[in-house]
């Protein structure tokens, strides 16, 4: 999880044309709740505590803050560290998406950043760096036996790629919960509705197309949840080669032919990010993959 | 050296999934997780597929002129990855009486009819009007878009329409190309049309006389045009609030550009008034005086500069352009446009709407053509080529159906009104009202859904 600070933490709410409309920052994101019940004094609450979690996840979780607990972790150079249910709950998820994704989903991935930074320049890594960082990859290196996780010296974990996608139905438990529901929790594009809308048949969701204003998937959603990987801005190009942002941390280099970006509906966010995510390792099988699961997918390449 | 370690980075994917085996694995984790029960199922689908507009608009010109009703429907259908197809469909039902060029007299007139085959008169003091424009129109576009490359737009169409003396039949293609992160994007176009005219009663010879009832000798085949458009365009997102575009284009006309139903009177250099016709009027009819069929150079090149800035006030959208257009025939326009979208409540909005449009005229304007003088090789005395200033003022009024479909009605009124160069005027010219100025209602109702 990114966001460098607390500083800057406004919350606004304002009268929408189907209810109430909640903004603020978290999580590097801009968030956004959608309230269709309620008058304003109870959605203003609900927006509140709604913030309040995803701040609290991104306290909790984010690595660039000092003293939590994956500041714990990642500064504990081969020292056992006895972790909490919830980031006991998040390391067990994160091994079964090691499992699942034969260790390419790897939460240990994140010291690759020290060789890559995707600015769209052609400042590709040299090998033997990307080797040498990669002797600090694999969660198979770590030992987790519930609730003690001991990493190898310099080896760190980052949530990152779960952790949005967490707090949004941690959210939208919040909104199902309250009286303003139905409800809509959109951080940064992932997002996920408590159900149907009342005044309408459906949410109405805009998957961004190419250009401006070029014909967008307009998305129809009633129920769960919708997220997207990949960035078409963050990329790097030399030699006539487009590497995506998405790293392999067998190899230390990035999936060749990642899609340019998947959107996935499923029935929470979690499942929607996961499933995205696991798409874009898949590399050129991405839509493959996708449509063998029988899931509801835009792949953008 | 990093083509070959990235293209060799593929793990081998073991047998590991069944069907479905991901999916369901991740919801038991999901569940652990979120600590929550099972959750409902997704319900998603992509929409619309089928976007459906259609507009009714009737365009009226007071004093028995030009009446115009047209239905316009266009269907796109929306394909997987951008890719869209634009149909669209346009009748337009034509009638009333349009200026013929000749001038007003304080006598009574008679002109032959554009088919040759009758007669017409005009009142003493009136301005002629030729009341036989009566048409339909049927026209057809088809509109093809998709992505090219990552962050390109290119969209090819065509476009048809026949009219009874009209045929038209263009192509066009454009590509937009997105920089900056999408916040500038670059845009060519081009069009390319190819026009057939076939007046009713044959093409008159250019400045050839209008002849009697019956005479067709001065009447010839039919007639084609070519144009080529080419446009350039930039737009930029300026702010969150605020986008600007700047366009250029370029057009080009070759081929018979005249009206071939337009004519100038023949005057005396000394009183302003038509020559009289110098023999008998048969008895099928015949022109009082002498006309003679108006002619315009066979090219024309046009420059044109189009800028537009929308700013979006908190939801209230103001909408502002300026148009800067010069052609070789010596034409200079100019246009601003202004609308302001204010939304009422949550499913409506007001868009006043004003613009306002000034030209000069053309080179070869003429009111009407002096008897005492050598004949000029081009003449014309239509007066959309003369120098007016026009002003469109109207409000338009949209809302959203409970069922999620737009609607929208708008009125507005036309006025133009123009003046003849004072050392055009003749003798019993000055002080007449030469300039046909013109006034028009506009009532258009649009209904769109999507599916």
């Amino acid at each position: 999880m990114s966001g460098t600070g607390t500083a800057g933490r406004d919350l606004q709410v304002v009268a929408m044309e189907h209810g109430w409309a909640g903004r603020f920052r978290a999580m590097g994101s801009p968030c956004e709740v959608l309230l269709e019940n309620g008058h304003r004094e109870r959605a203003s609450s609900t927006i509140a505590a709604i913030a309040a979690e995803a701040w609290r996840i991104e306290d909790k979780f984010s690595r660039y803050r000092k003293g939590n607990i994956v500041d714990q972790i990642n500064t504990a150079n081969g020292a056992a560290v006895s972790v909490d249910d919830e980031t006991a709950d998040l390391l067990d998820f994160a091994t079964t998406l090691y499992d699942l994704s034969d260790g390419r989903f790897d939460i240990t991935s994140g010291v690759l950043r020290e060789v890559w930074t995707f600015d769209g320049s052609d400042r590709v890594p040299e090998p033997g760096s990307v080797e040498a960082v990669l002797s600090r990859v694999g969660w198979s290196r770590a030992r987790w036996e519930r609730p003690v996780l001991c990493l190898g010296p310099q080896m760190e974990i980052d949530l990152g790629g779960i952790g949005k996608e967490y707090a949004v139905d941690r959210c939208i438990a919040i909104v199902g919960g309250s009286k303003c529901a139905p409800g809509l929790v959109n951080f940064g594009g992932d997002l996920a509705v408590s159900g149907p809308p009342t005044r309408r048949r459906a949410w109405k969701v805009a998957v961004e197309g190419v250009l401006p204003d070029s014909a967008d998937h307009v998305i129809d959603l009633r129920q769960g949840a919708l997220a997207t990987s990949g960035d078409a801005q963050r990329f790097l190009f030399r030699d006539g080669i487009r590497y995506s942002h998405i790293l392999d941390p067998g190899s230390g280099w990035p999936i060749p032919n990642a899609p340019a970006s998947v959107t996935v509906a499923a029935d929470t966010c979690t499942q929607a990010g996961m499933t995205s995510t696991l798409a874009m390792l898949e590399g050129d099988r991405a839509e493959e993959f996708l449509e063998k699961e029988g899931i509801l997918f835009w792949c953008r390449r | 050296m990093a083509a070959a370690d990235a293209g060799v980075t593929d793990m081998s994917k073991s047998s590991r999934k069944n069907d479905r085996s991901v999916s369901v694995t991740l919801a038991a984790a999901t569940c652990a997780l979120l600590g929550t029960g099972v959750p409902a199922p997704v319900d998603a689908q992509e929409e619309p597929k089928w976007d459906f507009n259609t507009s009714l608009l009737y365009y009226g010109e007071d004093g028995d002129r030009v009446q115009d009703a047209s239905l316009k429907s266009i269907i796109r259908r929306l394909f997987a990855d951008d890719k869209s197809l634009s149909i669209g469909f346009t009748v337009d039902a034509l009638t009333g009486a349009t200026p013929s060029g000749a001038i007003r007299q304080d006598t009574a007139q008679t002109f032959t009819r554009p088919s040759g085959n009758s007669a017409y008169s005009v009142p003493a003091g009136d301005l002629p009007l030729d009341d036989t424009f009566r048409d339909t129109r049927v026209a057809l576009t088809a509109n093809w878009q998709q992505p090219a490359g990552e962050k390109g737009l290119l969209s090819i169409g065509m476009s048809t329409s026949k009219e009874y003396d009209y045929f038209h039949l263009g192509l066009n293609a454009n590509y937009a190309h997105a920089f900056n992160n999408r916040n500038t994007t670059l845009s060519a176009g081009i069009a390319m049309a190819s026009d057939s005219i076939e007046p009713v009663g044959g093409a008159p010879t250019p400045l050839s006389a209008m002849l009697d009832v019956g005479d067709v000798s001065n009447r010839n085949g039919d007639q084609d045009k070519d144009v080529m458009d080419v446009v350039f365009g930039v737009s930029q997102v300026i702010s969150r609030d605020l986008v600007m575009q700047v366009n250029y284009s370029y057009s080009y006309s070759d081929g018979y550009l005249n009206n071939p139903y337009k004519v100038l009177s023949l005057v005396d250099g000394d009183t302003g008034d038509t020559l009289p016709r110098t023999t008998p009027l048969p008895p099928d009819g015949g022109p009082s005086g002498q006309f003679l069929f108006e002619n315009r150079p066979d090219e024309r090149t046009q420059h044109s500069l189009y800028t537009q800035a929308k700013y979006n006030m908190d939801g209230k959208v103001l909408d502002l352009s300026y148009r800067y257009m010069t052609d070789d025939w010596e034409i200079d326009s100019h246009t601003v446009d202004v609308r302001y979208r204010w939304p009422i409540g949550s499913r409506s909005y007001l868009e006043p709407h004003v613009r306002f449009y000034t030209q000069s005229e053309a080179e070869f304007y003429r009111l009407s053509l002096d008897s005492s003088q050598e004949l000029p090789a081009f003449a014309s005395s239509d007066y959309r080529l003369g120098n007016f200033d026009a002003i469109t003022a109207g409000l338009k009024y949209g809302w959203k159906t409970r069922s999620g479909n737009d609607m929208s009605l708008r009125v507005e009124w036309y006025t133009q009104s123009g003046t003849v160069p004072g050392d055009q005027l003749i003798g019993n010219q000055t002080g007449r009202d030469n300039y046909p100025d013109l006034n028009a209602l506009i009532v258009q109702f649009s209904y769109r859904f999507s599916r």
